[in-house]
């Protein structure tokens, strides 16, 4: 036993390590990557530990593993569970014999882009048990109560997160790691189990599928996983919370105790375990209680759940929730949300704005839209792309440009306004072919970053030349998963891959698909790259231009330059063009001159490519 | 003791340092605390914040508006998003730098003067602890670690220096880094004694 200053996301890793997990994958999405990410920094003998292609490609590779008997874990954001759940729900129905955890972060009140949604739902369509700790420390127990239930029932666990747990620091108790099991893998032929082929194959596993989750629930309730408190006095307020809102409940009550409260007359039932619907604990409450107020972030799973059961029993009093009740599906809940809700519950009256700060002065806060960094390659890509419309006379306002998720969503800010939108992993191309069939006469272009193309923008690009869709593609390939924080993708440097890894050369897939007329292009060369880009643009069919320089970031992390800049201040006259077209950070404004931040700037010389007057030169060395 | 502390500035300027140090020393003296930093998807140059609760041993990680004990900037105009969550009578360790964004630069965009960012804490009933940039120490020419100057004022001027023993801080300081010790060391007790005299 030891204690560490630990984050949600480290602890889950380490209760999986104690669980004895044997294959861990993920894919890296805000806020789960650093559960995969921790175990990749140890060294773990006997275990598999991999950043997989896409969620899907994860999810498949740990259920197999745990077909084969052996202990897995899947590692991905809310998002990643819409690429992984074909495989997900269909591995649900067969059932899995080693324990199988999917690790899910969910990011209520979206800390970093993408959409509200919540896992729960997912568990309720595939019959999944679902596990929501509420603190880091209950994200170590409960990854390793999940191990445990998967195996007891055969059903893949998830474990949900949210981002404020998932990145939350403090002082846990954890005990050292299992090894995994010595456990010889089993190989079953079992087509009934393992195929989806026909109707009574199906409709027979959706039956045991059922069955499991059954069997969970009662699992669940005889560990006593939901915590329920019965109030001394009957007839009080019930407060159900669910994961990391039972966080809130202690500061809460006692605020709200100072304004009427008597917390004697409350009955607690914290949610751990959401799904199956925590009935025998939800009956008791509403035995017990005159009404109950639901807490919890996002959808109301389980308000709807306590609705039921409510009707069920005749209980005459209110259910306050979202339904009925001041509380939002949208955000993260706090503090506030606890004794706000309370106080509608028991008509409570609170001091005006008890929870609302003076917001006035955060209006005259200066704008800070995120832009791409110092030294980064898509900066020279962005302005290509732009530089080469007004070459060809064509108005920004007329030509599609499809984003994608990742950095390279950044050229929709300024100074770029390259990129018109984001959806998904890969669906800049597949949205472009769309804006072509619709008839637009402009040319349309894609783009897309190296993880983002390996993960789901090649079948997109299949798709293109298949049908010979006239459109071009630039792929903005910085050799790392960089917004995510740098994993190491397919596309990434040799020496990066392990020993016993590969890398795979987009500038090989590329012309193996039968693309005619492919362009690789050096974003710090903006001249050439704008001449590529202009060409691609006027020619038929499908055009693909693969934008390569690495990551400043990371080249910097590893002592390279691109190239050295300086100023020459007598011939600078402040005009402030390489601010206005680059948008660089590294470049300042000092007496009658601009400066450059030698800390920050890279030397990728797109400032001196811009410069009309030569007051910034550049030596490069890249 | 419960201490609730508000942090925020741009990414690059070791505001989640300075969240990261408090957690550690208030671990070391016993204190139970929970660090909650949020990056956003910048690198550098984005807005970033950190949530620090001292003193609960069930807490969640958010401060309520109008609940923290203590706010700490690093750059002029972000200090504004952190004034709706000072508490009334609370304090606010201000670092005036200004990191101006493109538009600012470029005079398309307004960015608030000091005197207005100052007034707006006032307003919210916490006292301003002003620390100018200019009055860093320089080591070899170089200013010392802006966060680490700042860390050392909150722990010099506010109640955090009753919440943390401030010898704890500095030696924790100390070990943090490999390099920069003697840097690191001054700019603490520099910021332990700012503004004094």
């Amino acid at each position: 036993m030891q204690t560490k200053i630990l984050t949600g996301n480290e602890a889950l890793a380490l209760g999986a390590l104690r669980a004895g997990v044997k294959v861990v994958t993920g894919y890296p999405g805000t806020p789960s990557t650093g559960a995969l990410a921790s175990l990749l920094r140890m060294d773990l003998p006997g275990r598999h530990i991999e950043w997989s292609t896409n969620e899907k490609v994860a999810l498949e590779i740990a259920a197999a593993a745990a077909w084969a008997g052996q202990r897995a874990l899947c590692t991905m954001k809310m998002s990643g569970v819409n690429v992984a759940y074909d495989s997900l729900i269909s591995i649900a129905y067969s059932g899995v014999n080693g324990g199988l955890v999917v690790y899910a972060a969910d990011d209520p009140g979206v800390s970093a882009g993408m959409c509200e949604q919540d896992t729960r739902g997912f568990a309720q369509m595939g019959d999944m048990p679902i596990l929501e700790p509420a603190t880091v420390a209950e994200a170590y127990h409960l990854t390793q109560v999940a191990f445990e239930l998967s195996e007891m029932v055969g059903a893949p666990v998830f474990v949900r997160l949210v981002t404020a747990l998932a990145n939350s620091h403090t002082l846990v108790e954890v005990e050292d790691p299992w090894p995994p099991a010595e456990r010889e893998p089993i190989l079953e032929r079992d087509i009934a189990r393992y195929t989806k082929a026909g109707p009574a194959i199906c409709t027979n596993q959706h039956r045991d599928l059922i069955g499991r989750l059954e069997r969970a629930g009662e699992i669940i309730e005889e560990m006593g996983l939901n915590k329920l408190r019965l109030s001394n006095k009957p007839g009080g307020l019930g407060i159900v919370a669910a994961g990391i809102v039972a966080s809130y409940l202690p500061e809460g009550i006692k605020i709200a105790a100072a304004h009427g409260l008597d917390p004697e007359t409350v009955s607690l039932l914290e949610i751990k375990a959401s799904h199956p619907f925590p009935a025998g604990a939800v009956r008791q409450l509403l035995d017990h209680c005159g009404a109950l107020l639901v807490l919890e972030e996002l959808e109301p799973y389980l308000e709807r759940g306590i609705l039921i059961e409510a009707q069920r029993l005749g209980f005459s009093g209110r259910v306050i929730g979202k339904l009925d009740g001041p509380l939002e599906r949208v955000g993260e809940y706090g503090v506030g949300h606890v004794v706000e809700s309370i106080a509608a519950a028991l008509d409570l009256s609170l001091p005006a704005e008890l929870f609302s700060g003076r917001s006035t002065a955060e209006t005259l806060a200066a704008g800070r839209p995120i832009t791409v960094c110092a030294g980064c390659p898509h900066r020279g890509t962005y302005m290509a792309i732009n530089k080469a419309l007004k070459k060809l006379r064509l108005k920004r306002d007329q030509v599609m440009v499809t984003g994608d998720i990742g950095c390279t969503i950044l050229g929709m800010n300024p100074p770029f306004d390259t990129i018109w939108n984001e959806v998904s992993m890969g669906a800049s191309i597949g949205l472009a072919q769309g804006y072509v069939h619709a008839g637009l006469g402009t040319p349309v272009i894609a783009t897309i970053g190296d993880s983002t193309f390996f993960h789901s923008g090649i079948p997109g690009l299949i798709n293109a030349i298949q049908h010979q869709t006239p459109l071009t593609m630039i792929i903005m390939d910085n050799g790392w998963t960089a917004m995510t924080g740098m994993q190491v993708n397919p596309g990434t440097a040799e020496s990066f891959q392990g020993p016993a890894g590969a890398r795979v050369d987009i500038a090989r897939i590329i012309p193996a698909l039968g693309v005619e007329h492919f362009f690789e292009i050096n974003p710090f060369d903006l001249d050439a790259a704008t001449a590529a880009i202009q060409k691609a643009l006027t020619l038929p069919g499908v055009k693909v231009v693969l934008a390569r320089q690495e990551c400043a970031i990371q080249a910097m992390r590893q002592g390279k330059m691109a190239g050295r800049i300086w100023v020459d201040s007598d011939k600078c006259n402040l005009c402030k063009l390489c601010i206005i077209m680059t948008g660089c950070p590294a470049i300042k404004i000092g007496e009658g001159t601009i400066i450059i931040d030698s800390d920050l700037c890279y030397g990728c010389g797109l400032c001196a490519a811009v410069c009309n007057r030569d007051a910034i030169l550049e030596e490069p060395i890249l | 003791m419960n201490y609730d502390i508000y942090l925020v500035g741009v990414g690059g300027q070791g505001v989640l340092t300075i969240a990261e140090l408090i957690t550690r020393a208030a671990v070391a003296a016993g204190i139970p605390a929970n660090y909650y930093p949020t990056k956003g998807m910048a690198q550098r140059g984005g807005f970033v914040k950190a949530q620090v609760r001292l003193g609960r041993a069930v807490v969640g990680p958010r401060i309520p508006e109008k609940g923290a004990d203590l706010a700490i900037a690093m750059e002029q105009s972000e200090a504004l998003k952190a004034v709706r969550y000072l508490k009334l009578g609370g304090d606010f360790v201000l670092l005036g730098r200004i990191w101006q964004p493109t538009a600012v630069m470029l005079g398309k965009a307004p960015y608030p003067g000091r005197e207005a960012v100052k007034e707006h804490i006032r307003a919210a009933g916490a006292a301003v602890h002003f620390l100018d940039p200019g009055r860093v120490p320089l080591l070899d020419g170089r200013p010392v670690p802006y966060n680490v100057y700042v860390l050392g004022a909150a722990v010099g001027k506010t109640p955090l220096g009753q919440v943390l023993n401030p010898a704890a801080v500095a030696e924790l300081i100390a070990v943090r880094w490999k390099r920069g010790v003697e840097a690191n060391r001054l700019a603490f007790q520099a910021g332990l004694e700012a503004n004094k005299g």
